[in-house]
């Protein structure tokens, strides 16, 4: 049994040395929303072979470390997305794939996809191309690597941070009370329906 | 066919159209008749509606395609209804599988397609706008006062 004391944790040496192993050891859950899963099957089969950097797939998100969000993101998506990465156990990296997570991509003008990943959950790395190469997915992951490795790709505590903002976003495009083009009018509809009810009581009296 | 569907569909304009189709307009009231009267004389196979918005001319059509195995033939019925508000009855009685069209048509449209008990929305996630398949509604204003605009887009002239 490995035995740290207080002190080496609060140093950060014990850190940087699970960092390390952390880099070399990498399960994927690839959450496939959009047209980006195409590129995985050649990414992790013998052509590219992605398990020659640790990294593999996994089936569930309770034992996952990389949420990988291929593709779009629909307003129904995101929700799912958003209960998987809470699922995860920390720590846990997400990563863009594609242009769509990035700025909404080629759908950025639809009212069914959100525009930003970033603004719902940390993204730590974003691979950006329609749709991104294998090559370029192997080099992202390795880059993803080298991230952890120096402790940079710190997103699960951003969230944990910034778990209010976060939480406001999802909120404010999940749980929408009134129209978004036409504000106030549910409200206005709202206002009138309470006056009407007034007067039917005021009329009783 | 086209002779025989025009004896027996009056007020319905039944238009031939390269070889194997044809084409029949009809308004919201009598649409589910023409589709009896379709299903009777051999198109059994509803394959899809749908629903096409005519903003200028102030009219919404909602298009039923049927194929009759029997006479290999094709048929698009279209039922032309007012924009404002838009009324089919429902196809329902006739082909049971019409009912998740429907169900869409009426979430992306906005048609009531009266006699469907369960018109409930069927893929937007808690919408509150104008049914977002109408031509008045502006997607591109929708998607950036709802999800943010992204620096960068924008000059791009995307």
């Amino acid at each position: 049994m490995l035995k740290v004391s207080r002190e080496e944790i609060l140093d950060g040496k014990f850190e940087r040395v699970l960092n390390f192993f952390r880099s070399r050891s990498l399960w994927m859950l690839y959450y496939c929303t959009g047209c980006g899963a195409v590129e995985l099957p050649p990414t992790m089969t013998s052509r590219f072979d992605m398990e020659r950097f640790g990294i593999g797939p996994m089936a569930t998100p309770r034992q996952a470390d990389i949420l990988l969000v291929t593709g779009y993101v629909s307003v129904k998506t995101l929700k799912r997305i958003v209960r998987s990465y809470e699922q995860m156990p920390e720590p846990k990296w997400v990563v863009g794939f594609g242009s769509c997570p990035v700025n909404g991509g080629i759908y950025w003008k639809s009212y069914a996809t959100i525009n930003q990943l970033d603004r719902y959950i940390p993204v730590d790395l974003s691979l950006n191309g329609c749709m991104p190469r294998p090559q370029a997915v192997i080099d992202g992951f390795v880059n993803l690597m080298e991230m952890i490795k120096k402790g940079e790709a710190v997103g699960y505590k951003k969230y944990r941070l910034n778990y209010e903002w976060y939480k406001r976003n999802q909120a404010e495009v999940l749980e929408r009370t009134e129209p978004v083009l036409r504000p106030g009018i549910a409200s206005v509809a709202k206002a009138q329906e309470t006056k009407k009810k007034i007067s039917i009581v005021e009329g009783v009296k | 066919m086209a002779r025989k569907l025009r004896k027996l569909l009056a007020g319905v304009t039944v238009n031939e159209r390269y070889g194997n189709r044809m084409e029949l307009v009809t308004d919201g009231q009598r649409a589910v008749s023409t589709l009896v009267v379709l299903k009777s004389s051999g198109f059994e196979h509803l394959s899809n509606i749908t629903c096409v918005d005519w903003i200028d001319e102030n009219r919404m059509d909602v298009t039923y395609n049927l194929w009759s195995y029997t006479h290999r033939l094709h048929a698009v019925i279209k039922a032309q209804t007012h924009r404002d508000a838009p009324e089919v009855s429902t196809a329902l009685d006739i082909w049971p599988q019409a009912q998740v069209y429907e169900r869409e048509i009426h979430e992306m449209f906005g048609v009531e397609f009266t006699g469907n008990p369960d018109l409930s929305p069927l893929f937007l996630h808690n919408w509150r706008d104008i049914p977002p398949l109408r031509k008045d509604f502006d997607t591109e204003e929708y998607s950036r006062r709802a999800y943010g605009v992204v620096d960068g887009v924008e000059e791009a002239g995307v």
